[in-house]
């Protein structure tokens, strides 16, 4: 596999060929590919055996009459009874539409205050630098710290958002102790660590653009308005997509924040698919539902993912060919 | 950044909205650092103090000796120091493949690794459990430090491939022409001017280690084998929750991470956006 008998090609008289070419497939050409399987199989190798090989077994589980004992687990037999068991549960139905819900909310309500605050860190004239690290603070924190940090800043009894409540109104509000509240407290503990991620983003986005077409834009009488929703949002469009992708499928995969603030609760009011998912197989045991479950919230997010990127006409891996 | 050139300071809408959203985000930390500095009955004080009447590093003592917060962080810095590692190599070699080398199906291995660092990792929750038990992996750092690795490959692949593919080529060129080895070049050659992708690329797999909780809580729940997130999550009994403990240990696991981003703004920053924008 040495690359030193690509010497006597001489290469010397045609440098060009040295390098991998797209078109025509000489020896050196399927050398180089040998070389790229090298030096890509290890690392599918280990995604492979880490993540594809579990998901197929997971599907095959959630098909499956499941045992599991204290000297292993069995599959036996094919059964859809899982699935059916799924579709037939209130719990299942509320947290599908409870996580979907969930999602879109916060996905926009940070889109909205992320945009908005990179378009006031894009005015600063100093100290951008010290903001952007702050806000990483939230984004690198760990979600389980931060839940309870939140937890505790929403508790009924010694908590300083219910105290703030109680100097306000003169009565301690229960942030977590009813359904709709205790959703929107999750949502703005999550708003307030991932909100600074998609503002970094749109930041970024926003130093990138081509200033010109801004200044085209003031002359020919824009305003600061029309010119950000006619010219700068338009060309910001990829970055928001990629932030877009990325926070909706976290959002709905949340799982540390509503384990540690609410336990899913009060009720399952907060329990999103993951937890749901998690409360089944290693709550109950209950391997085989566990597992249809968790293929369902997967294939919900695939689904998701195809519509997203049609819809966007977002093209991943063909930069080569531009 | 800015090149406008400015004298004294001009007060715009712009500083003031600056300053909220400084303090938006702020002010938990700062409740966060407080709260670990107070004793028991203030940290259940109501209403709460804004600044501890009594200063105290009862906290930091209870959580690093009575209580195994120590080794919860050391834990989580082995097992995400040694998947990093792991992931820089692995990525670094089929990044560049997967930019540069005549693989067939270059597009769809990108979209498949796309797909697998989007799934959700409930998926492979009870499938890694099960499996993880057959090898007698539970409670190990192995086991934890393969899934971790796994998991970042994609996404590392994904930043170290778009600088790669921002690389000259006739660097490689010169190196491919003179004869050395496919594993010299790249190591020599192409790594060092893709260094600033494999600091981002190090920086994100980190992070992500540092707070994974679902996996961790799913195969190391053995008190010696805890990482960080997971201690904190596990911490205290059903009724009383020793926030006191929790967020002297959890300041201290902020103190690393916030030195990172501060020092790496740049790197972070710059990977937030060619690394994941340019797709």
């Amino acid at each position: 596999m040495s690359g030193g008998r690509a010497r006597t090609e001489s290469p010397r008289t045609e440098p060009r060929r040295a390098l991998p070419q797209e078109s025509g497939r000489s020896e050196l050409d399927r050398k180089f590919a040998r070389l790229g399987w090298l030096f890509t199989v290890p690392a599918m190798l280990v995604v492979l055996a880490v993540t594809l090989f579990p998901i197929a077994f997971s599907v095959a589980m959630s098909l499956s009459h499941v045992t599991v004992s204290a000297d292993g687990f069995q599959l036996s037999g094919f059964t859809g009874e899982h699935y059916k068991l799924l579709l037939q549960s209130d719990r299942w139905r509320h947290a599908v539409v409870f996580t979907v819900l969930y999602t879109i909310g916060t996905v926009v309500a940070e889109l909205v205050l992320g945009t908005l605050i990179a378009l006031v860190l894009e005015q600063l004239s100093g100290g951008r630098g010290w903001m952007m690290a702050l806000l990483l603070l939230p984004w690198a924190m760990i979600t389980v710290v931060s839940a309870q940090l939140w937890a505790y800043m929403y508790n009924g009894v010694y908590g300083v958002l219910t105290a703030m409540t109680e100097g306000l109104t003169g009565t301690p509000f229960q942030f977590l102790g009813t359904p709709l509240p205790a959703v929107l407290s999750m949502a703005a503990a999550d708003v307030w660590k991932t909100t600074p991620f998609v503002a970094i983003i749109v930041l970024a986005g926003l130093m990138m653009l081509p200033s010109d077409v801004v200044e085209a834009a003031r002359v020919d009488g824009a305003g600061a308005w029309t010119a950000f929703w006619k010219v700068r949002l338009p060309l910001l469009r990829p970055a928001l997509v990629i932030a877009v992708l990325f926070r909706v499928l976290q959002a709905f995969g949340i799982f540390d924040l509503p384990f540690v603030l609410t336990g899913g609760g009060p009720g399952d009011a907060t329990e999103s698919l993951a937890l749901l998912g998690w409360h089944v197989m290693f709550t109950n045991l209950d391997f085989g539902p566990g597992a249809a479950v968790a293929a369902s919230t997967a294939a919900l997010v695939l689904v998701g993912c195809l519509i997203f990127l049609r819809a966007f006409k977002a093209r991943v891996g063909d930069e080569e060919t531009q | 950044m800015n090149v406008r050139p400015r004298v004294g300071f001009h007060f715009r809408w712009a500083h003031l909205w600056a300053l909220l959203v400084a303090l938006f985000v702020a002010a938990p930390l700062y409740w966060m650092a407080v709260s670990s500095l107070k004793p028991l009955e203030e940290v259940g004080a109501n209403p709460p103090t804004a600044w501890p009447e009594t200063l105290t590093f009862e906290n930091y003592r209870q959580a690093f000796t009575d209580n195994n917060f120590g080794r919860y962080l050391l834990n989580s810095a082995a097992v995400s120091l040694l998947a990093t590692g792991l992931v820089l190599a692995l990525s670094a070699f089929a990044g560049y493949a997967l930019a540069r080398l005549p693989l067939r199906g270059k597009s769809p291995i990108m979209v498949a690794l796309l797909m697998i660092s989007l799934f959700p990792t409930i998926a492979l929750a009870a499938p890694l459990f099960l499996l993880m038990r057959e090898v007698g992996w539970l409670n190990s750092y192995q086991g934890l430090i393969l899934v971790y690795t796994a998991l970042n490959i994609p996404f590392a692949i994904w930043i170290l491939r778009n600088f790669f593919l921002q690389i000259p080529k006739e660097m490689e060129e010169v190196a491919w022409v003179d004869g050395a080895s496919p594993v010299r070049t790249v190591l020599r050659v192409i790594l060092p001017q893709a260094l600033p992708g494999m600091f981002t690329a190090a920086i994100f797999t980190f992070t992500a280690c540092w707070t994974e909780f679902l996996i961790g809580l799913t195969l190391n729940t053995a008190d010696d084998y805890r990482t960080m997130p997971v201690g904190v999550a596990l911490f205290g009994s059903t009724f009383t929750v020793p926030y006191g403990t929790i967020f002297a240990a959890a300041t201290v696991s902020v103190l690393p991470i916030a030195l990172l981003v501060l020092v790496f703004r740049r790197a972070v920053v710059s990977g937030l956006t060619s690394g994941a924008v340019k797709g």
